[in-house]
């Protein structure tokens, strides 16, 4: 992971890794807090998607360039994964503001920051 | 409440768990038997089995929290009994499994989330048929 920090896109990675988990622990706080979901906690949701689907247009442009993940397959699973699982946790949530809803926020955040993890490993050399 | 509303509670949790596993072991199980499925076919299918069980757990919690526990008080069950198989199996039968299942080492690859989730399930579909009979009353 230490060579991620020598490119663009692998920076990109780490910041969108290190934000999502840094969502997931805000809202376990929040669920453990028992209050009703705050709204500057979907904020923070929908600015981590903004970071992901950032994070997919430039590393499908890089594959576009020519550049190839070392597992091809499964380096566009996660990428696909990436942009799709906040949308629709937060559908799954939408109507609903109650203490466990954060809980989902927290388990559909988590889940993006090991994607986002497992997008570096896979993309291989260096990134 | 009335049941049309919104229900909140933990088992929302539950089910973005299951999501995100069925999609996880699904793909996993996909992506790996499409491209080498010679290299660990066993281990392989195993994980498209726990994809199957995963998406019927999400049902069977989904049902469960509108008062139907039938088929989530077999399901669970049925789910433990998969994680705890194959986490055996993993360890006493290493050559069975040249590439990690879902469920390998009772799911160290994930965590141990596989363990802990149909057990997290158990507890809260117990509590929600205590739930039950209070509610049959109110409504009355």
């Amino acid at each position: 992971m230490h060579d991620a920090l020598h490119t663009s896109l692998g920076q990109l990675t780490l910041v969108a890794a290190g934000y999502a988990a840094l969502v997931a622990v805000v809202a376990l706080v929040v669920t453990v807090r028992r209050v009703p979901r705050p709204t500057w906690l979907d904020h923070m949701v929908w600015i981590l998607e903004l970071l992901l689907v950032v994070r997919a247009v430039a590393g499908v442009g890089s594959m576009l360039n020519g550049q190839r993940p070392e597992e091809m397959s499964a380096h566009v699973g996660y990428l696909v994964a990436a942009v799709c699982v906040l949308p629709i946790a937060m559908q799954s949530i939408a109507e609903d503001r109650g203490t466990w809803s954060s809980g989902v926020v927290t388990v559909a955040a988590l889940a993006v920051a090991v994607v986002a993890v497992r997008l570096q490993m896979t993309w291989g050399h260096g990134a | 409440m009335p049941d049309t509303a919104p229900r909140s509670g933990p088992h929302k949790v539950l089910l973005t768990f299951y999501a995100l596993f069925t999609l996880a072991a699904g793909a996993r199980a996909a992506v790996q038997l499409a491209t080498d499925a010679g290299r660990a076919p066993i281990a392989y299918t195993l994980s498209a089995v726990a994809a199957v069980t995963y998406a019927a757990g999400w049902v069977a919690i989904r049902r469960a929290s509108v008062g139907h526990t039938g088929f989530a008080s077999v399901m669970l069950w049925v789910e433990l009994a998969g994680v705890l198989t194959v986490g055996t199996l993993s360890l006493v039968q290493g050559d069975w499994f040249p590439d990690a299942s879902v469920w390998s080492d009772y799911g160290i690859g994930y965590g141990f989330v596989p363990a802990v989730l149909p057990i997290a399930g158990l507890v809260w579909l117990r509590r929600q048929k205590q739930q039950q009979p209070e509610r049959a009353r109110a409504e009355r």
